[in-house]
């Protein structure tokens, strides 16, 4: 089930649980040294939503975002998305499902600086060896506007742009989601407002199911949930959370 | 600072120790010649101390011709002997007699010959002037009676009281009355020597009663040799001169060292001049890309308080420190070598009498010191740039190399190039080969400024069909050769110059080659030959010519033979032949004049360069001074095409034998009777010749293929050169793409992110790596072929004409061979990249 067949629609109602991770257990080195990045966490991203992963550094959640990504693999436990357990996948059936299930916006260095806005685009098209889904990127591009800076280099383009292009590229493959890690770290204000607005609307326009890992309470504002971590564990869960009561929970767990 | 120059250099120990290979490689190659040169040196010194040393005066012929490897000395009258043994201090004399004779051995084979001379002469009676010692035996007394050394007796299965056949060149049936060592070793180095008694070798090998090569005379106890010396030359007569000697021994090292180890020594040192100069672009790359990598730092170093000098020498510490370090794996290595091919001169019978390398102190300094003077002066320029970086630079996220290629440089490099190009063109035409060579240089030059200018377009053009065909892979490739054209060209450019030395060499012999056969089968007409050893002084006796003449399968035979005369003061090679037999033949194309064949006895046939050099036409009379000493005045009957074949003047068989010392044939050519097929011919001719044990019977193309045989032995030596080259270049690339790779880590980590699998990201780097090897390829064969144009057309015609021809196999295998170099340069780098952990390659991003 590659996102070209995906049968989700435009406006498709939200279905439970995208991905879903089931007493996941991270562990680094051994020993004294051993780190428990994850410690029998469960959590369920549904699907259709603006999901925000927060909590403090070494709270797991970047660990979370890589393993429920398919960058990383568990030490115990297992991750789903859609059916599909990722533990059982070898590293090429991983790269396939990254590259047609799965859509990425970093903090920075999204995009190859060798390629085009347009050609870093369909990158994920090209890797496959796929066809274009002109409809859809129609859709995308013009969605987070960038229809006059396609033929420039990411050299060319300013900070903001760049992170809209890297929005495009996750959309274009009609992911089952899109993980976002810290996608405004690296940006002002007002763009980075930008770019979440094109995140939420990615969602609510587009149908989309996006996971962002942020540790800044605005960000997580435009989320239509929050999941809190720390100590590798979920702390708590918020609905339409908004900065201020995001940054109560946070003290709360800080304490 | 010298803290952080060590931190560094182990910081980078993997990339610094390929690039430490190449120039231990090539300090490797200089330390082994030098090694060599100066053992071969003492070896030969110490061979001809005690084969010409013991006398102290040697009286000879003052008539020598000397060519090109070819010695010719009139006989002298032996009687003088018994003049000089009357003179004050002289205690002993001693006539010599030095000719070839080629022995056979007990299978009748032919012992060897194709190399190393087969010498023939009288064995001197006091022991005290005689190198060779009697181990076993005794001395000749017959004139049918000789003494062969032990390894000539060995290689033979000969024995005393053996019988067996000696060509000097007519065949002499002798009986083996003794064997001989030369300072208690088997023979001087792999000759072979056959001793008569004096009359014996009046008899067969001079030919002449009563003549003697030299006189070998000992001085009394306490008389000086140049005592003896001044005495004897007061009474000697015209035409005869005395040497001491030690300048004999001086004379002989000087012919050798000119001769045969110059030749070895040339040949090495171009290979290690190739190595150290493909080392030098390497070495520059690498620290180029080092210092690219650290400008972040070395701003750092400058914001907190460096000066230009402490971070300029931080990174020309390093290249000390790699300097240092690899010249000294170097000469060990160069040890190594130089004792192996002096293993490969043993395993070839060139045992050499003194063991062991002669190891001198210009040696030791020498190489290492050029070894780590072109890793500093490659290194400097890199460092000179890290020193300038504004300490600002350190707060500010710099692309790492900008690589934007000056105007200055492209100037510089375009009026190199062009100059170039023009010296080269013009120095062809006009046969300059001179300003043909000064041309190349410049033009390499020019073409190593302008790489990065060319990189980009180049790149894109040699991408486009990987870009086409290999996907996203393909693309990425092309675009990240194209990215850095400085670093590309630098990279490529190491690959190039390699590439183009043997380009040079394989269109030299390439060139060679087909002119050899053009030129046997413009001038050979007939159906077989039969040709002497280019070597070792022996020759076909003129008895073969008679003895197939007579064969009725045989239409008619013509024996070529070849000396050196002396017109004007100037040497002279001429090809001395039977005109008339020679009809149909040997043809030398005639431009002026009659034909060869039909030159009088007084007559000669001359070359039309040498010819045209000194004026003369036909008509022109020329005064001819032969081996003898005596001059004959000849006319100009014919001018002739330049050939390989024929040399400077053809001289008519009866002119030549009235003056000649030995009379012999290095070839003869035969002509089929008519309506007798070739293999018939053949096998008569052999069956006729057998007393004679010549070389075997060969068509004019077996011929061809026997001549040009050393042209592709040479060429097997250019294509080790290759490999070293591509060896060195390759870790050139590998290096530049491990950087690469380290520069780009976050850029694969995201390409890997977005859902490419790993043998995407092994075929990125692998058909980058390719487009580099191609590009470098490419400009290589391109710049080798042009410049083996310019050379091989500037050296031109002369009297041994060399047209310029490519090899086209040759040069095909080459680009083939340059392409795989990419491939393969890419699979350590392309491994390691596509192992890379995505996690820990963004996190390097956050």
């Amino acid at each position: 089930m590659g996102a070209m067949t995906s049968t989700s629609t435009l406006l498709a109602p939200p279905r439970p649980a995208v991905a879903r991770a089931l007493a996941a257990t991270k562990v680094y080195g051994t020993g004294d040294q051993a780190v428990r990045a994850l410690e029998d966490l469960t959590v369920e991203i549904p699907g259709g939503r603006f999901t925000a992963i927060m909590g403090p550094s070494g709270s797991g959640k970047s660990t979370l975002m890589h393993c429920l990504a398919g960058l990383d693999t568990l030490t115990s436990g297992q991750v789903f998305i859609g059916d599909t357990e990722l533990g059982a996948l070898s590293d090429r059936e991983l790269t396939a499902l990254r590259r047609e299930r799965v859509g990425f916006v970093f903090q920075s260095f999204n995009l190859m600086p060798t390629l085009t806005a347009w050609e870093n685009i369909t990158l994920p098209f090209a890797l496959a060896g796929h066809k274009i889904d002109t409809e859809w990127l129609d859709l995308v591009i013009g969605t987070v506007g960038l229809g006059d800076r396609l033929r420039h280099r990411p050299s060319e383009l300013s900070g903001g742009q760049q992170q809209r292009v890297a929005i495009a590229r996750a959309l274009a493959t009609r992911p089952d989601l899109v993980f976002a890690d810290e996608p405004t770290g690296n940006l002002d204000s007002t763009t980075g407002a930008e770019v979440l607005e094109f995140l939420r609307a990615a969602v609510r326009d587009m149908g989309q199911t996006v996971v962002m890992v942020t540790h800044d309470p605005v960000a997580a504002g435009y989320a239509d949930a929050v999941v809190f971590l720390a100590d590798g564990r979920t702390v708590g869960a918020m609905e339409q959370p908004t900065p201020g009561r995001v940054l109560d929970a946070l003290k709360t767990i800080g304490s | 600072m010298l803290r952080l120059v060590i931190s560094s250099v182990r910081a980078h120990v993997r990339r610094l120790l390929s690039t430490s290979l190449a120039v231990c490689l090539g300090v490797a190659l200089l330390a082994g010649t030098m090694l060599l040169g100066d053992t071969l040196r003492a070896n030969f010194d110490s061979l001809f101390q005690s084969a010409l040393g013991s006398s102290d005066a040697v009286v000879r012929s003052s008539n020598t011709l000397t060519t090109d490897g070819e010695f010719a000395q009139d006989l002298i009258d032996g009687s003088l002997a018994t003049e000089l043994s009357e003179i004050d201090g002289v205690a002993v004399v001693a006539p010599q007699i030095e000719g070839f004779g080629q022995l056979t051995g007990s299978d009748g084979e032919k012992l060897g010959g194709e190399g190393p001379p087969t010498f023939a002469g009288n064995w001197i009676d006091d022991p005290e002037l005689n190198p060779y010692e009697l181990v076993e035996g005794r001395a000749p007394v017959t004139n049918d009676e000789v003494v062969i050394n032990r390894g000539a007796a060995d290689d033979g299965d000969l024995a005393v009281g053996d019988r067996t056949i000696v060509a000097t060149p007519e065949p002499v049936e002798v009986e083996i009355v003794g064997i001989a060592t030369f300072g208690g070793e088997d023979g001087l180095g792999p000759t072979t020597f056959t001793a008569f008694s004096l009359a014996g070798a009046e008899e067969h090998v001079t030919g002449q009663p009563g003549g003697v090569t030299a006189l070998l005379v000992k001085a009394d106890d306490g008389v000086s040799q140049e005592a003896v010396v001044s005495r004897v030359a007061d009474v000697m007569p015209n035409g005869v001169e005395v040497i001491s000697g030690d300048d004999l021994v001086d004379e002989a090292n000087d012919e050798i060292n000119a001769d045969f180890v110059g030749f070895l020594r040339i040949f090495l040192t171009v290979f290690a001049a190739v190595a150290l100069l493909v080392a030098t672009f390497s070495i520059n790359n690498t620290f180029s890309i080092i210092a690219a990598q650290r400008q972040r730092s070395s701003a750092l170093l400058r914001a907190i308080g460096a000066d230009r000098r402490q971070v300029f020498w931080s990174l020309a510490g390093e290249s000390i420190v790699v300097g240092v370090v690899a010249s000294a794996a170097g000469l060990g290595l160069g040890f190594a070598l130089a004792q192996g091919l002096k293993a490969l001169f043993d395993a070839f019978g060139f045992a050499l009498p003194a063991g062991g390398l002669t190891v001198s102190t210009t040696t030791l300094v020498i190489a290492p010191l050029v070894g780590i003077l072109i890793t500093m002066l490659a290194s400097l320029a890199p460092a000179v740039r890290a020193s300038r970086v504004a300490p600002l630079a350190a707060l500010r996220d710099v692309a790492v190399d900008r690589s934007a290629s000056s105007r200055w440089r492209l100037v510089a490099g375009s009026v190199m190039l062009a100059g170039g190009v023009v010296a080269v063109v013009t120095g062809a035409s006009s046969g300059a080969l001179g300003r043909a060579g000064l041309g190349a240089l410049l033009t390499a030059a020019g073409i190593v400024a302008i790489g990065p200018v060319a990189a980009r377009p180049a790149g894109s053009v040699i991408g486009a069909p990987i870009a086409r065909s290999r996907g996203v892979p393909g693309v990425l490739a092309r675009r990240n050769a194209m990215r850095s054209p400085r670093r590309t060209a630098a990279t490529a450019s190491a690959l190039m110059i390699g590439i183009g030395v043997v380009t040079v060499f394989t269109a030299f012999a390439g060139s060679l080659k087909s002119s050899v056969d053009d030129n046997v089968s413009a001038v050979i007409d007939g159906d077989l030959m039969i040709a002497a050893s280019q070597f070792g002084g022996g020759g076909l006796s003129p008895g073969i010519v008679d003895a197939i003449d007579a064969l009725p399968e045989v239409d008619h035979a013509v024996g070529v033979g070849t000396g050196p005369v002396s017109i004007d003061g100037r040497t002279r090679q001429v090809t001395v032949l039977d005109p008339v037999a020679s009809t149909g033949l040997v043809v030398p194309d005639v431009v002026d004049g009659s034909a060869v064949a039909e030159l009088g006895d007084e007559q000669v046939a001359v070359s039309e360069p040498i010819a045209d050099d000194n004026g003369w036409k036909v008509g022109t009379e020329l005064d001819v001074r032969f081996t003898d000493g005596s001059t004959e005045q000849l006319e100009v009957a014919a001018v002739y095409e330049p050939s390989t074949t024929i040399q400077d003047l053809v001289v008519p068989t009866v002119m030549w034998e009235r003056h000649a010392v030995q009379s012999i044939d290095t070839i003869v050519v035969i002509g089929a009777a008519d309506g007798v097929d070739i293999e018939t011919a053949r096998s008569a001719v052999e069956s006729a010749t057998t007393t004679f044990a010549p070389p075997d019977v060969l068509t004019t193309e077996e011929y061809v293929a026997d001549a040009t045989a050393n042209i592709n032995q040479i060429l097997g030596l250019v294509y080790v050169m290759l490999l070293l080259a591509i060896v060195i270049a390759l870790m050139g690339i590998a290096n530049t793409l491990s950087l690469s790779i380290y520069e780009r880590v976050r850029e694969l980590a995201l390409l890997r992110a977005v859902g490419a699998d790993r043998a995407q990201v092994r075929s990125m780097i692998r058909w980058e790596s390719v487009v580099i090897a191609v590009f470098g390829t490419i400009g290589g064969v391109a710049l080798g072929l042009f410049l083996g144009w310019g050379l091989v057309t500037a050296r031109g015609a002369g009297s041994f004409p060399i047209e310029f021809a490519v090899p086209v196999s040759q040069v095909v295998i080459i680009g083939v061979v340059g392409a795989i170099a990419g491939i393969v340069a890419a699979v350590r780098p392309a491994r390691r990249a596509a192992k890379l952990d995505i996690i820990d390659a963004l996190a390097a991003s956050a």
